[in-house]
Order: structure tokens, then sequence, then C-alpha cells
């Protein structure tokens, strides 16, 4: 049976007057907003609102409990890495081709080249007497003593002993590795040495001048073990006495090493050029 | 397990015993939580979700037992939170209110205590009405008729949870004799 005349309805029309009085205002509210002028100086309103609200980078509930967020966010985070790399590069390829051009305009040698192998890591040995790594690359694949390793990095290390099929790698981070390097900003030399906490130690300073805080090392070359520029680490700390270096290497995978050649540039008294002595006595008389 | 198998119980009791001014408050804070839920952009394995108008689950619940202060504040408050997206200020206050008033109304009119067919189809029909209030606005507003499509799966999301949560809305206290009073 319909109760159309049900009591609560009827003993309240308070109730109801604000009911309608609510909808009016309601109802003008709406047909105020179609005034231009109106909308102008509502909608900084809604714009803070959906701001706030309706932020499209701001991940779901779900997502947040699938970790699903987590992983977007790192994704975009990468994407931005990338592009910004991408900057570098392009910037890289077109610094190399002026320094091609330059180098040719003053006919510079640079570093002479040679065969390279890469070979993977067989094991590895992180001992208290030698910190050195096995590479599956040995004197059938043209790996000599002396070649020099290096990761995607830096500089890994140098080649103390060949085989036929493989040979053994003297890491950077070993006590009794020495390495000629030099700063990459300050031009400073020091010999690089591996320290017992993993990071490199610079040792023979030079008197003047300081390394400056996170520069980049490099080897100088100097001694012809390494070939000039190869990327070390950069300065972490400074004590009184030595500098400490975040190797690079360290940073990067060791599955495998590019190991490659040092060439040695000879002394001009060790390989000297015979002239004939009447030849440049009559070049004189002339 | 008994102890398990008491809490359900347990809470339907202090339910029942519980005030209308709680009940409300209790509603309202769903309704606000399953909004704020909305309001991020939602997908399951890629497919969008539709989310239901949980405003409007409130007014047709509330609307049941008459009209009072309360429930049209809320409802109103409920309305602007909604407009913050794209709707212009007050439509889907409007919409709420509307639905309120014809669930008030209907419920007033209809004997659903001693038929159960129409306890079950005042509410499919009182959303349908708040959604295609929505629907209308929002067509009125744009200047040219809004798609359905989305508006229909809302309402059917709607009535999903509506069937799911809408014994939260019931503001009517139970007397100790049986009766209810609002």
């Amino acid at each position: 049976m319909p109760r159309s005349s049900g009591k609560g309805y009827r003993q309240r029309p308070l109730r109801r007057y604000g009911f309608f009085i609510a909808i009016a205002g309601l109802l003008a509210l709406l047909l105020l907003q179609t005034s231009p002028r109106l909308s102008e100086g509502v909608e900084p309103i809604r714009t803070a609102a959906s701001d706030q609200l309706f932020h499209v980078t701001r991940p779901s509930l779900i997502d947040r409990i699938s970790g699903a967020s987590a992983k977007e966010r790192r994704i975009l985070e990468l994407e931005a890495r990338v592009r910004e790399l991408a900057q570098y590069k392009a910037l890289a390829l077109t610094m190399a081709e002026r320094l091609e051009v330059y180098e040719e305009i003053l006919n510079m040698q640079g570093e002479p080249g040679g065969a390279e192998v890469t070979a993977r890591i067989m094991a590895e040995t992180d001992g208290p007497f030698a910190e050195a790594l096995l590479a599956n690359a040995g004197a059938t694949n043209g790996v000599q003593e002396g070649y020099y390793a290096e990761n995607d990095r830096g500089l890994v290390g140098r080649v103390v002993q060949v085989g036929n099929r493989s040979s053994r790698i003297l890491k950077v981070t070993d006590f009794n590795s020495r390495v000629p390097v030099m700063g990459e900003s300050s031009g400073l030399r020091a010999i690089m040495f591996g320290g017992r906490d993993g990071m490199g130690r610079l040792i023979d300073l030079p008197e003047q001048g300081q390394f400056l805080p996170n520069e980049r090392i490099l080897t100088s070359g100097e001694g012809g073990m390494f070939p000039r520029g190869v990327v070390v680490g950069h300065v972490r700390g400074e004590t009184d006495k030595e500098v400490r270096v975040d190797l690079s290497m360290l940073s990067g995978q060791l599955s495998y090493v590019r190991l490659k050649p040092t060439i040695t540039i000879t002394a001009p008294e060790e390989a000297p050029i015979e002239t004939d002595l009447a030849e440049l006595s009559e070049e004189d008389g002339s | 397990m008994n102890g398990l198998s008491a809490i359900p119980d347990w809470f339907a009791l202090r339910w029942e015993h519980a005030r209308p001014r709680s009940r409300l408050v209790i509603g309202a804070l769903v309704v606000a939580l399953i909004g704020l839920v909305g309001l991020t952009p939602k997908s399951f394995f890629g497919v969008p979700l539709a989310w239901p108008y949980v405003g409007l689950i409130a007014a047709v619940g509330w609307g049941r037992s008459g009209l009072g202060f309360g429930p049209m504040v809320f409802l109103l408050l409920f309305g602007f939170a909604q407009d913050a997206s794209q709707a212009p200020w007050g439509s889907h206050g409007l919409a709420n209110l509307l639905t309120y008033g014809f669930s008030a109304m209907v419920t007033q009119m209809a004997d659903t205590e001693r038929t159960p067919l129409l306890s079950f189809a005042l509410p499919v029909v009182t959303l349908f009405f708040g959604i295609a209030l929505v629907w209308l606005t929002a067509s009125i507003s744009s200047g040219h008729l809004v798609r359905i499509t989305p508006m229909l799966t809302a309402y059917f999301a709607t009535l999903v949870v509506h069937m799911l949560i809408s014994p939260l809305f019931d503001l009517r206290a139970r007397r100790a004799g049986g009766g209810v009073s609002v």
C-alpha cells in the first residue's frame, strides 16, 4: 500500500524548504557560470583543485600495491637520463670530429692502436696476496704480457702472466699494482696503488698543487705501461699524506674485459737511424 | 574459530544500535574514502576501470530515511568535490540532492517493507535517475549530448557497489520493540 501520506514527510516542512533552497541555489550557481566573466573567476580554483587531485603522474592505488608505480617512476627516470645522455652523445660526437680535424691540422701523432681482444673472466682471486683475474684469452688469441685490461667503465688492470688460452690480470686494486696517473683538470701526476678498502691510493704527490675534489683520474702514460688517458676513477677524498680514488671499474661489470696492447714508444737512441756520414759531409760541403 | 565468527555478529549488533548521526558520519567517511581512491587513475592490467558514483549511492541510501540537513550538507560537499574535475560547479551537487529528494519521495510513496521487489527495484530506478541527471547536466553544460556508454558502465559499477555497501547508508535506528525510527 502506498504511503503517500507518510508522517515523516509531512512533519518536516523546514527540511523540505531547505532542500528546495539548496536546489535553487545550485541551479543559480550553474546559471551564473554561463557568464564568461564569472567563469574566469572560478577557473583558477578549479585549476588548483585539479592540480592537487588529478595529477597525471600520480600513481593509482592498485599500482602502488602491485609495485608498478615504483617501476614506472624508475622507467621515467631512466628515460629522462637517456634523453640527457643522448644530448651528451651528440655533443661528444661533434667534439670528436672537431678534435680529429684539429689533430689533422696540427699533424699530431695520436696513440698507436693494436690488436684488441675481448675476454671473459673465468676466475677471480681476491685473496690476501693478490687481486687478480683469470681471463679466457691467451697467447693463441694474440694476448701478450703487458696488455692492459679495461671494462665498460675504466681501467681494470694489467696482464702479468700469459698462457696459451688464458691470461692473468693484476687488478689495479692490488696493493702491488702501480699505475702512473694524472688529474684530468689539474694535470698533476702521481702513482696509484690499491688500498685495502677497495679504493685507489695516490702517492708520490707533487709538492705544488692539489688534486681537485671529485676530479677524474686518468692514466698519464708515463713509463709506457699504460697508454695515456684511460679512465681510472675520480678523487674521493684527500688526507695530508695520500689521496683516495674511487675506482670506476668497480661500478661497471667485471664479467668481460677488453685486453688492449700498450704500444711502447722506444727512445731514439734505442733504435737509431743509420745515416751515411759521407752523404752528410757532401751536403755540408755544397 | 568461534571468536573469529563472532566478529561480524559483533559489528552487526553495534551497527544496529548505532545512532543515526554516527551512521551518517560513517557513511560519509566511506563515500570520502571511495571517492578519494576514485580520484586517482585506475586501471586493471591496462584496462581502465569504471568508478561508481558513490555520492549517488549515499543519496539513495540516506534518502530512504527521509529528508535531513546533515545528509544534504554532506551531499553538497561531495558534489563540490566531484566538480573539481571539469564539471561546472554545482552540477554534481544538484544531481546528488535531486537523487536524494527523489529517493526520499519514492520511499515515502512506496511500501518497500511489504513488497520486497520494490526494495530491489527502487535503488535501480533512483540510481538510474541520478546517473541520467549527471548525463543531462553534462550534456547541457557542454552544449552537446555526451557519450552514453561511459555513463552506463559507471551506472552498473554504481549498482554493484550499492549492493555491497547500501546497509552503511541506512540511517534508521532499530527500536527495542523491533520498529524503525529516523
